[in-house]
């Protein structure tokens, strides 16, 4: 096993240290700094607002000059996001450069929450609904969020 | 500091959805299964054998144990081979070497490609087959 490089340790520690505002990260095990679990609050102004969704992230390797590997744990109704938490984005993709960091990825998915990209779609018919009634496909991903990621009064 | 098993599972799915390998094809039997556990497989018989141009049909099981242990894989459609069960279609573990000798390293895909080739080793290959089509 290779050691941790710096970039790692240092990106990490500052993602908790300081982290994005409505992203909390987290290392669930210290054995494996490559592993971190993600919460991250809806964007306002989004159905997805008032939810708080959480994320699995795994940097590689080859991390940073391959991106983060990350996916939602939370079910979400999106064009970009598919059953298994898969995000579609041009960052986690062909776009990665390796000045680009965790907080930049994070930031890059909660944006895409609240601008989905139904022109390059992961799921075709939550695309289709979106673009041509975009009130319903609001009101279903209100429903789901409400359902899913809304955390429950503690008792 | 090895891949966690869902994004281990994620690589082995995305492979497999491009057609990983001509020899064998395999996939989540249910889409939307987040915990990615239950997998189908089929397996393109060995050419060259009794078993060239018949397409088996597997089940694999990667529970949480994965990949740091082997997946539980059965056979659905009939095959005479020494590891196979003849009663349940399981793999006998003991005597199939790709999971006697676990590697975290190997694959779903490396599993299939591995139970092609015992179809042609010198103790599988003179062993009669059953009647193609039939299920355990």
């Amino acid at each position: 096993m290779s050691a941790i490089p710096r970039r790692i340790v240092k990106e990490t520690k500052n993602l908790i240290k300081d982290p994005v505002p409505g992203i909390k990260t987290s290392i669930p095990d210290d054995d494996n700094l490559r592993y971190l679990t993600v919460e991250m609050e809806g964007p306002d102004n989004s159905p997805f607002a008032g939810g708080v969704f959480n994320l699995e992230l795994y940097l590689p390797e080859e991390y940073p000059m391959e991106p983060p590997k990350i996916r939602f744990l939370t079910p979400l109704y999106h064009p970009n996001i598919d059953k298994l938490g898969r995000i579609c984005l041009d960052v986690l993709k062909d776009h990665w450069s390796p000045a680009f960091q965790i907080r930049t990825v994070l930031l890059s998915i909660q944006q895409l929450l609240g601008t989905p990209n139904p022109d390059d779609p992961l799921l075709s018919d939550v695309a289709d609904l979106c673009k041509n009634d975009n009130a319903k496909y609001c009101e279903v991903a209100k429903e789901w969020t409400k359902k899913y990621a809304i955390p429950s009064p503690k008792d | 500091m090895a891949i966690p098993r869902s994004f281990r599972l994620l690589e082995e799915l995305e492979k497999g959805e491009k057609g990983g390998s001509q020899a064998c094809s395999y996939g989540l039997a249910d889409g939307e299964d987040v915990t990615m556990t239950n997998w189908n497989g089929t397996i393109l018989g060995a050419p060259n054998s009794v078993h060239a141009n018949r397409i088996y049909s597997v089940e694999i099981v990667c529970d949480n144990t994965y990949p740091d242990k082997p997946p539980k894989v059965r056979f659905t459609s009939k095959i005479n081979l020494d590891c196979v069960d003849q009663t349940t279609g399981d793999i006998i573990i003991e005597k199939f070497n790709t999971m006697n000798n676990w590697k975290r390293s190997t694959t779903i895909e490396d599993v299939l490609l591995d139970l092609r080739k015992e179809m042609i080793t010198p103790v599988n290959k003179a062993l009669p087959q059953p009647k193609e089509g039939s299920t355990f």
